[in-house]
């Protein structure tokens, strides 16, 4: 058993970037485990650019991105692991890691939670009919073109909405492949307004909202697909059911926070977000256990993964050295027309970040904190729609030190 | 130019491949044809996988004699081939009156038929068994159990093999031709024997129709199932099943070898014998009946669905027949002919084999084979082993150390080996179904590419050629860039 | 003619309502900066994009590597400027930041490596 002062687990945006800050920090004994056999993680397939406005002022591809920020992990000779796989964590803090040369074990006084989001797969999504080959989720599809050199459709439709997936029908067309539409379930897209301009309708990829795949067929490749128009209810609407032959549905239809080693250490999750309930340091339910970007709760741009996991490398690098944090017991909760919020629970004691996602299209609507009846916060919105994460800066002076805060949308 | 075979079995399912290993105990040359590209793709592998105790049958049945039997040589079979069994017990779970009536009838029939093990028990001591299940008592069949169904096919076809079974996989017959022995053709040629053994399952009517043998009826019961992720095994020590009728054993719960949990099955008769998809109002229906007896079905604990069908033997009624398994020397000679082999074929498989050797040997006499070795190893798995294991299974070979698949902790190494299987199946499905990788929370999102990857190097073949089960279900249409 | 318009510079993907006759924008409203004036200009005479792809690697732990443009170019020059680069082959080892294509079809615009990839060594 090794010990470290902080170790990171995920060598992508969010591990990278609180790598970092930690470093600034004046932290040493560090070390990032990777699983795959470079750092980066998914931004190494996003090839696409739109990375790093926000950061570093201009458009980025995701390799570009990353390579800025590992350029500095390796100027700076921070350690890290690739080829690591943690397969186990407790609440002790310990680490099992394997690798090629054996099995690793670390003891941290921090643990920084960057493993990131998985896909929802068609089985998550309850699609019903056969079981051919040629269904993929949309971050399948991009690694096998983007990374492994592989083309995985000729003729495809697409399941969802979600940024990847729009990206996917462009890559896809560029390729050579043909797009015939994207499908989204709800009345509204999932993914931001610039990728329907520039990957769908640049491309005459038509967008039917309120749409779902009711049955998948082909006992070998798949041979085609049946879509239906849905209710509000989200139920298929009978009559409405049109077939569509191809041999590749693409699925974009929503990522969830990969907490696997986080529900095995005994992490709380939150029922919402289905990334950790944390506090304003980002600290788990395990103390000394942090967690930032999308382990967390799924982001709309990398450049606020990274200033979360900086905020995050902040506060645990205090949390490293001893610092006694207040504590965290004043709740937020989301209300009315709020999907989810993070963090969770605050001291009420220091000015803290809240990012929150809406459940609902808005157009010029405000977003309210309030504490006992009391607006404490609000933030005037042109628009806010569900795949735009919202970010407000929460005054402490605001506050009461007791009493829960409630974020909703007026 | 075409080989003559001794015995040409027709079918790599359980039974196909039970009868090849015990063949594989005499002098002969057997070959095995299979339709699919791997074994165990149709009814053996898709069901509950419950070793059942062999109380649900009439006495006097081939059903009831060969499930007892199985079920009591299980324990021995999984030591012999190394695959997945645990001995868990089941209950079957009762609210009222008629339902106790029922039990009662089903523990006589099963003392009959010698199940062993069968007692009712009361509310407290089923919670004590499974603390969330939902009833007033129930029966418990304690020498019931759950073992993997592919992994046991794969066990018995992997030995037969070892000991000299020929396997041919993509080899539908098409016809038969009798003479002095048997023609049996295929698109990819004839193959000429002297004995053949219809182990076809649901083309059991077909392959019977072509020896001449005439008159049966097949029907096809088509079952839906869910799969939930493995979190939920942990709160369901064994299978769940509702007090049964006479004909249908009801929707239960069943926990996986894996941990995983299994949901199903409805039944519904089909004309159609491959079509597996899973309708919406189905799987909504199996998790509503579920959950009266185990509420714990959630849809965010739903991973996948599939389906299965049994090959149900049925009179001019359609009243469900006993497993035949027959030799007709009038129409048929050196022809076993087994129609009907459905629910409990998983669990009866060997005695079924055994007896159709009986049969053969009763009109001939076989020769044994002296270096008929019964001992088959599996690949060996990283997952579920001690740390320390884990160390020295890395030192001895660093592809332990690499974890492919994460969510179900599957290494470079035992893909690997599973891509070398002895029986050569180079498809996407038999590397899953060998070593579990891509059946993990994320259905193979993060690793199926590297996989894929895996197989074109190491079959030597491009990446239009990799098959994901069946044939024609290309996974890739070929590369971007061509690659220097 | 009114005409709304998404701004796809940045994520913020401003709606802007334009006030246009024939090629003239005579103005805009709903746009948070002044990118967004610029874009419904260009977009209404004659809209640009970038796009990213992937060129081949010769003995390169990868087998490709990413490119990207670095300048938009005319829409209408998407497929040509991709057939361009679909040509186009490299060998190990590439850096990122590597100009491999100067004025693609004739256009101010290079393509430009995104990724490092190394050189592959058998172990």
């Amino acid at each position: 058993m090794e010990r470290k002062e902080a170790v990171i687990i995920g060598g992508g945006p969010a591990g990278l970037a609180a790598a970092l800050k930690l470093w600034e920090k004046g932290i040493r004994d560090l070390l990032i485990l990777e699983r795959e056999d470079h750092l980066g993680g998914i931004l190494r397939q996003c090839i696409h650019d739109g990375f790093g406005l926000g950061r570093f002022g201009k458009s980025l591809s995701g390799p570009e991105y990353a390579q800025a920020f590992i350029d500095e992990i390796i100027r700076n000779k921070i350690p890290y692991l690739t080829g690591a796989a943690v397969m186990g964590l407790t609440k002790d803090r310990q680490i099992t890691v394997i690798t090629r040369e054996g099995v690793r074990r670390y003891e941290a006084k921090a643990v920084i939670l960057a493993m990131g989001c998985k896909e929802r797969s068609r089985g998550a999504l309850g699609i019903p009919g056969e079981r051919p080959a040629g269904v993929f989720t949309a971050g399948t599809a991009q690694a096998y073109m983007n990374l492994y050199n592989r083309m995985p459709a000729k003729e495809a439709v697409i399941l969802g909405s979600g940024d990847i997936g729009m990206i996917m029908a462009r890559r896809l067309t560029l390729e050579g492949a043909h797009v015939q539409a994207v499908f989204e379930l709800m009345p509204h897209p999932s993914g931001l307004p610039r990728n329907i301009i520039q990957c769908l309708e640049d491309y005459k990829i038509p967008l039917y909202l309120s749409h779902t795949v009711t049955e998948i067929h082909g006992d070998a490749r798949l041979t085609g697909v049946t879509v239906a128009e849905v209710d509000g209810h989200r139920k298929p609407i009978a009559g409405t059911e049109k077939r569509y032959d191809c041999d590749t549905l693409i699925l974009s239809a929503g990522l969830i926070p990969d907490n696997q080693l986080s529900a095995d250490a005994g992490v709380v999750l939150d029922s919402r977000t289905k990334g950790a309930v944390v506090d304003e340091h980002f600290q788990t339910s395990i103390p000394g256990v942090f967690a930032a970007g999308n382990v967390l709760h799924v982001h709309d741009l990398v450049d606020f993964v990274s200033m979360e996991a900086e905020a995050l490398a902040s506060d645990a690098a205090d949390y490293i050295r001893g610092a006694n944090f207040v504590p965290c017991t004043v709740r937020i909760r989301a209300g009315e027309g709020i999907g989810h919020i993070v963090p969770q629970k605050i001291s009420a004691e220091r000015d803290f970040r809240l990012s929150l996602r809406v459940r609902d299209h808005y157009k010029d609507c405000r977003i309210v904190v309030r504490q006992g009846g009391q607006t404490v916060a609000s933030k005037k919105m042109k628009k806010a729609i569900p795949a735009e994460m919202i970010q407000m800066n929460i005054k402490a002076e605001k506050l009461q030190k007791e009493g829960e805060l409630e974020v909703c949308v007026q | 130019m075409t080989v003559t075979y001794d015995v040409v079995i027709i079918g790599a399912g359980v039974i196909g491949s039970a009868v090849a290993r015990e063949l594989s105990r005499y002098h002969l040359k057997t070959a095995v044809l299979e339709k699919n590209l791997d074994v165990c793709n149709e009814t053996s592998g898709r069901n509950s996988a419950v070793v059942h105790g062999g109380f649900a049958y009439d006495e006097g049945t081939k059903k009831a004699r060969f499930c007892v039997e199985g079920n009591r040589m299980m324990e021995q079979l999984s030591k012999e081939l190394d695959f997945p069994f645990l001995c868990c017990g089941k209950v079957l779970v009762g609210n009222t009156d008629a339902d106790m009536e029922q039990l009662r009838r089903t523990m006589e029939q099963g003392a009959k038929n010698g199940a062993e093990g069968l007692s009712l028990i009361d509310e407290k001591k089923l919670h004590e068994l499974v603390p969330a299940v939902v009833g007033k008592f129930a029966m418990w069949s304690k020498t019931s159990g759950i073992l993997d169904p592919f992994l046991y096919t794969v066990a018995l076809a992997e030995n037969a093999h070892a000991n000299g079974t020929e396997y041919f996989f993509d080899h539908e017959v098409t016809g038969i031709t009798k003479g002095e022995g048997y023609v049996l053709h295929t698109a990819r040629g004839d193959f000429r024997t002297r004995w053949v053994v219809n182990a076809a399952g649901l083309g059991c009517g077909k392959i019977s129709d072509m020896l001449g043998i005439t008159g049966y009826r097949v029907i096809g019961s088509k079952g839906n199932y869910i799969i939930l992720n493995k979190k939920l095994g942990e709160l369901l020590p064994m299978p769940v099943y509702p007090v049964p009728s006479n004909t249908y054993m009801g929707i239960h719960v069943t926990p996986t070898v894996d941990g995983n949990v299994t949901v199903g099955p409805d039944a519904e008769n089909t004309e159609d014998f491959a079509y597996y998809g899973v309708p919406q109002k189905k799987m909504e229906y199996l998790a509503e009946s579920a959950s009266k007896l185990w509420p714990h079905i959630r849809k965010e604990d739903q991973i996948r669905n599939f389906s299965g069908i049994l090959p149900k033997w049925v009179d001019a009624h359609g009243a469900i027949q006993d497993f035949q398994i027959e030799i007709r020397d009038d129409i048929a000679p050196h022809a076993v002919n087994l129609v009907g082999i459905e629910s409990p074929g998983l669990t009866a498989a060997v005695p079924i084999a055994q007896y159709v050797v009986e049969l053969m040997k009763e009109r001939e006499e076989f020769e044994e084979n002296p270096s008929f070795n019964p001992n088959r190893k599996g690949i060996v798995r990283f997952a579920g082993r001690s740390r320390a294991e884990q160390e020295a299974l890395i030192r001895q070979n660093p592809d332990y150390g690499e974890i492919v698949c994460q969510c179900e902790e599957i290494t470079r190494a035992e893909l690997l080996e599973a891509i070398r299987n002895p029986l050569g199946v180079s498809t996407m499905t038999g590397i899953k179904y060998r070593t579990r990788a891509m059946m993990g929370n994320c259905q193979a999102g993060f690793c199926q590419m590297k996989i894929e990857r895996m197989l074109e190097q190491e079959l030597g073949i491009r990446p239009e050629e990799v098959v994901y089960s069946r044939k024609g279900s290309w996974v890739l249409s070929g590369k971007l860039r061509e690659e220097g | 003619m009114k005409k709304v318009y998404t701004c796809i510079i940045c994520p913020n993907g401003c709606e802007i309502e334009a006030e246009i006759e024939g090629t003239y924008v005579l103005s805009v409203k709903g746009h948070t900066c002044d990118k967004g004036e610029t874009y419904v200009r260009q977009e209404l005479t004659a809209p640009m994009r970038t796009i990213a792809t992937s060129v081949r690697v010769e003995g390169g732990e990868l087998p490709l590597a990413s490119v990207r443009l670095t300048a938009p170019v005319p829409k209408e020059m998407i497929f040509p400027v991709m057939e361009q680069i679909k040509k186009l082959s490299l060998k190990a080892p590439v850096e990122a930041g590597t100009v491999i294509l100067k004025g693609v079809c004739g256009l101010a615009s290079d393509v430009v490596v995104t990724k490092h990839i190394k050189e592959f060594k058998h172990i």
